[in-house]
């Protein structure tokens, strides 16, 4: 039987004094691409920073690859495999975009320029920017910049929250492309807001509402039950 | 009209090519201006640049923590304060050979990096700026309160007075020793930052939470700059010894830590050469406000200019000195459209 690359099993976890994640349980199986949606302040985002480490845990199970890392700080998280593109896409202005790959660097390794080199074919943009400065970089390409920081290092999961938030439309199908092509070779969560996004990506999905994981299954079933986006998600007709 | 005066301009120095140019023969102009500066003046202002070049190195060791790893420090006067009292109660006990200062820098060595180890140990544990600065201020008030207490040995708030190794009695070779001192800790704190560990740095001051998604384990990283500012700072701190013969309590205040702050604010944080500038410029004017106390009884008061300067500066110059002048070269030397 295949291992979950990442288990969450009835996860809870507080912001100071709110208790915001409230029990989620979800399965992650190598190469799979799983979506985490749900409405605003069901807990998505907190979610991946518990998984992160960076917040105070009160209960549950995280475990990677079958170890647990609960407890474990947000840096070394890291270096066990998690590789984490926050909705905020930060970059580092002050470095060039060949510069910002270098400092995300964990090994300087062949493999590790081979999939350097992947994470530039799959967004030609930054090729093209690769000696400017991240500060003049536009939305997308910051996006992207994000997202093939995380892509060079050999990662067990990559966790992206809503890597569509503030983009153009046309930039919003460019990065999902290369969400799809990536999910060939990585594991992913997903967490997105933008349904047909969130659909084209993801294999499995779960449902979050109230800090609780409420329902699950393929994406398939779900773009096809209206009763079900309507009642978790409010976007169906 | 102003437009194509600026488009010629351009076209007659180049950024690229001209700045460096200029920099280079700027640099190269004050360099021969201070080699021969004791020879064309006298030992006042010889004294009086020994003690910008002493504490220029304070300032960049302070600019290393604020301007690039983003550390608020109040306590970094014990690095300063330390090393000067550590020289003085080697040569006041010991004697002035070489050897007894090559003691005085090994012990502030070993007391610098122990002292930032505690430090950011106990400052880095929270991982917030106000945090660190709150813990940094109540370390360094217990270092002055031991220095306080321990008259036996620091002569508390009367001070050590000390004698200093023969080679550093001339002002004037004591002047060349400490502007080679400035230029190589200016040039070793300048490798550091352009190194991998540098960048780091840089990254956790832009943003801390980013580096450590990045798998950077960040307390690691700034406790390596505060070793580094602290080493650092404690070698200016010997550095005055030798200039100053003099060291008491005052040294460890967290006045003197301000002191530092304030030449990074007036020169440009995040420059290194922006903490030179600053302690050129308020120590020159404060020298010069001296200077003017015979003139009119105003200059009495010369603290309140000296607090309007500053006022002024953090209205009208956010980024120093060098940050406007980096403004200003960027502003004049744009290229400029072709109507």
């Amino acid at each position: 039987m295949v291992k979950p690359v990442l288990k969450l099993e009835n996860l809870s976890s507080f912001i100071g004094a709110f208790h915001i994640v409230q029990g989620v349980s979800l399965d992650v199986f190598p190469g799979e691409a799983v979506v985490i949606l749900g409405r605003n302040g069901a807990g998505k985002t907190t979610t991946l920073r518990t998984i992160m480490g960076l917040l105070r845990v009160a209960g549950g199970v995280i475990e990677l690859a079958g170890e647990t890392i609960l407890g474990l700080p947000a840096h070394q998280v890291a270096r066990r495999g998690v590789g984490y593109v926050p909705e905020d896409c930060i970059v580092f202005n002050f470095l060039t975009v060949k510069e910002n790959l270098q400092i995300a660097m964990r090994k300087a390794d062949k493999e590790t320029y081979a999939r350097q080199s992947y994470a530039l074919d799959l967004f030609p943009d930054l090729k093209k920017a690769y000696s400017r400065y991240a500060a003049t970089l536009s939305g997308g390409q910051r996006q992207m910049l994000a997202i093939a920081r995380v892509l060079q290092n050999d990662n067990k999961i990559i966790l992206i929250d809503e890597p569509s938030k503030g983009l153009a439309p046309i930039i919003v199908e460019r990065v999902g492309e290369a969400l799809i092509t990536m999910k060939n070779s990585c594991t992913l969560i997903l967490v997105e807001q933008n349904f047909p996004l969130a659909c084209a990506v993801g294999d499995r999905y779960y449902i979050l509402n109230g800090g609780r994981s409420v329902h699950s299954g393929h994406v398939t079933e779900l773009a096809n039950d209206v009763q079900l986006q309507n009642r978790f998600l409010s976007i169906g007709a | 009209m102003l437009a194509s005066l600026q488009s010629r301009l351009y076209d007659l120095v180049r950024r690229d090519t001209f700045l460096p140019r200029f920099h280079f023969l700027a640099i190269g102009l004050l360099g021969i201006m201070l080699l021969l500066l004791p020879q064309l003046t006298g030992l006042v202002l010889v004294g009086l640049f020994t003690r910008i070049f002493v504490l220029a190195v304070f300032g960049m060791s302070y600019d290393l923590l604020r301007g690039y790893a983003g550390i608020i420090n109040l306590g970094h006067a014990l690095f300063f304060g330390g090393g000067t009292y550590i020289a003085g109660i080697v040569f006041a006990n010991y004697g002035t050979s070489p050897t007894m200062l090559g003691l005085a820098v090994l012990g502030t060595t070993a007391y610098a990096m122990l002292a930032a180890l505690l430090m950011g140990k106990i400052a880095f544990r929270r991982g917030n700026v106000v945090a660190c600065a709150m813990i940094t201020l109540a370390l360094g008030e217990i270092v002055r309160q031991i220095a306080e207490s321990w008259r036996a040995v620091t002569h508390g708030a009367d001070g050590l007075t000390f004698p200093i190794p023969m080679m550093f009695r001339d002002r004037v070779a004591l002047y060349y020793y400490a502007l080679a001192f400035m230029v190589i800790m200016m040039l070793a704190l300048r490798q550091f930052i352009m190194s991998p560990t540098g960048r780091v740095l840089l990254a956790i001051r832009e943003n801390e939470q980013r580096a450590i998604f990045l798998g950077y384990n960040t307390a690691s990283y700034k406790l390596v700059a505060l070793q580094v500012a602290g080493v650092v700072c404690g070698w200016s701190g010997v550095m005055f010894a030798l200039t100053s013969r003099f060291a008491n309590t005052e040294l460890l205040t967290v006045q003197q830590t301000l002191n530092a702050l304030l030449v990074t604010i007036v020169g440009g944080t995040g420059t290194l050469y922006g903490a030179i500038v600053g302690t050129a410029f308020v120590q020159l004017a404060q020298h010069t406000l001296l200077g003017l106390r015979g003139v009119h009884l105003i200059f009495e008061r010369w603290l309140l200019f000296f607090g309007a300067i500053y006022v002024f500066v953090v209205l009208f110059m956010p980024t120093g000195i060098v940050g406007l002048y980096q403004r200003l070269i960027s502003h004049w030397l744009k290229p400029v459209k072709p109507r």
